[in-house]
């Protein structure tokens, strides 16, 4: 079992007119005096974001190297699972190895903080499975994969196999049909065919139920609403909150589809956002708690990947 | 004191929205502490004739005195549209709105034409500020019937350049801030006022070490995005509270003759 070091939380302070012919006259500048002179703030609630912010404990279920230490501190972003960037196609042994050392090494320069996601590239069977072994004797948890492969794609299986047996989460990156992938795409964002979409998950998902996946940011520029809507009856498929996109109602709406058990807190290094949009969100404090923390914890804690 | 210079109410045909009305927007800024804020109608993004959407704003805004006191409405005017003269004239004058808001993606035309210039100009007669956006929705996410390019800072700097006396809000900075030289002087010499609820704000410092902290201040685009991010990029940066102070509401009192 882990020990989640207690991110070091900073104090800070609290806080010619020629209008058209006719009936319009020359404009009339409308000064101070001629304008409501609104409320003011005394009588209303001092709220206080930082202090909010500060009441919950976090797990990153969703960064990307490299992450900002000094930011995530004062987010009191406790620990952070971390992936490379998104590699391409043509990703070979030599190049998943290398990336997944550059996590081992920032593990090692943040012990505690950081926990690096494991990258393979299922074309190469052997090599990814064999990648998966060294990387767990690293301490890395998890997978961060990307679209060499459709998730469902048999060539993934040994992999999903590989680390259902090792009761990791199998974190792989997704889009929606309607958004920047899929094939009812009716425009180009350069995207390759092999992306997985929700139905590609929901394929994955139940052939293997004893698996855990992560349908990777559900900010992340798709349609959030089709992804959770996709997702609201395979108990295995989680979501994260991450991405830059933190459009009003994102986690309600998952929390809403999905249950407040499946709904994990991500940034994909948009901090703020990330955060921001738990904050605002019509839930409990209790749900927003198990969205930043307890939930994560818990798919950690079955194969006693844990924190305290 | 906190003053919110984006935020929207009414209907956006993509999808449903929470606190859409104002009596809900006055609600979330009780909630997160927020004093005054910009309104503006998203309805009358879509409609043909924006005059409606600003009507039914103003009548909704006026059927509370509360609402009237904390809430500054912003007129949605097409220039390239039939009467957008009569109709700046009316929001202004007869329905006390604070500035213009103007879409030109939407409404399908050239922030360099005539008409936008004619608009800005008129608006620096009012002493009012023309607001414009870089985007409403994130483009990879939008129903396949809105519009998909957004918009970078440069976009808008045709207007400004032609009109350089007039004042401007620039919305939902999420894409490049970056100018050229001219134009980086241009804005800092002008009156222009950048909210912070763009996702390219987050490096709100770095942005502030190139334009300076009377450009920028606090904006939410509520109900399109939620209601703590564009705050917290102001609360946590590493300034002396007292540039803290210019983006929660001195240079949006500046900007907005309060």
């Amino acid at each position: 079992m882990a020990n989640l070091t207690t991110p070091s939380r900073r104090k800070f302070v609290k806080k010619s007119l020629a209008v058209s012919a006719g009936a319009v006259a020359f404009p009339q500048v409308l000064t101070r005096d001629a304008r409501s002179s609104g409320g003011t703030a005394q009588d209303r609630k001092d709220y206080d974001v930082v202090e909010e912010v500060a009441k919950y404990r976090k797990i990153d279920a969703y960064c990307t190297a490299n992450p900002d230490m000094e930011l995530a501190d004062k987010l009191g972003i406790g620990r952070m699972y971390v992936g490379n960037p998104m590699r391409w196609l043509d990703w070979t042994p030599d190049e998943f190895r290398q990336a997944n050392d550059e996590m081992i090494d920032l593990m090692k320069k943040h012990p505690g903080r950081i926990i690096g996601q494991i990258s393979v590239n299922p074309h190469f069977s052997r090599e990814s499975l064999e990648e998966i072994d060294r990387c767990v004797d690293q301490g890395m948890v998890g997978s961060r994969l990307y679209y060499q492969a459709k998730i469902n794609d048999p060539i993934y299986y040994p992999v999903i196999e590989k680390l259902a047996d090792l009761n990791m989460i199998i974190f792989i990156h997704g889009e929606a049909q309607i958004g920047v992938g899929g094939y009812r795409m009716k425009y180009d964002v350069g995207r390759p065919a092999t992306i997985s979409v929700p139905e590609d998950f929901l394929e994955a998902a139940q052939r293997y139920p004893e698996a855990m996946f992560q349908f990777a940011h559900i900010g992340g520029g798709g349609d959030w609403e089709y992804m959770c809507k996709a997702f609201r009856e395979q108990s295995n498929i989680f979501v994260d909150v991450g991405g830059s996109n933190n459009e009003e109602g994102m986690v309600e709406f998952a929390v809403h589809c999905l249950g407040e058990d499946r709904v994990l807190f991500g940034t994909d290094n948009s901090y703020y956002q990330g955060v921001g949009k738990v904050i605002c969100a019509d839930l409990s404090d209790r749900q927003k708690q198990k969205i930043f923390f307890d939930n994560y914890n818990a798919l950690l804690k079955k194969g006693g990947y844990h924190v305290d | 004191m906190w003053i919110d210079i984006n935020s929207y109410v009414g209907h956006w045909p993509y999808m449903e929205l929470k606190y859409d009305t104002c009596k809900a927007l006055l609600q979330r800024m009780d909630r997160f502490g927020v004093d005054r804020s910009v309104v503006t109608s998203l309805s009358g993004i879509h409609y043909k004739n924006t005059q409606s959407a600003n009507r039914a704003l103003y009548e909704e805004w006026r059927s509370e005195n509360e609402l009237k006191e904390r809430l500054l409405p912003f007129a949605v005017i097409n220039p390239t549209y039939a009467g957008w003269k009569y109709d700046l004239k009316q929001c202004l004058e007869e329905f006390g709105m604070r500035g213009i808001a103007v879409y030109p993606k939407y409404h399908d035309y050239s922030v360099e034409e005539e008409a936008m210039v004619e608009l800005a100009e008129i608006a620096r007669e009012y002493d009012v500020p023309v607001a414009l956006t870089l985007r409403m929705v994130d483009h990879r996410a939008r129903f396949w019937m809105d519009i998909e390019k957004e918009w970078t800072l440069a976009d808008v700097m045709p207007v400004i350049r032609k009109v350089p006396d007039a004042r401007y809000i620039i919305w939902n900075v999420a894409n490049s801030t970056r100018l050229d030289e001219d134009d980086l002087a241009l804005v800092k010499k002008s009156r222009v006022l950048m909210d912070t609820s763009g996702r390219a704000t987050n490096n709100l410092s770095g942005l502030l070490d190139v334009f300076g902290p009377e450009k920028f201040a606090f904006g939410s685009h509520a109900p399109i995005l939620d209601y703590a991010t564009g705050r917290m990029r102001i609360e946590y940066l590493d300034r002396a509270d007292s540039v803290k102070q210019k983006l929660r509401s001195e240079n949006a009192v500046d900007m907005l003759n309060l």
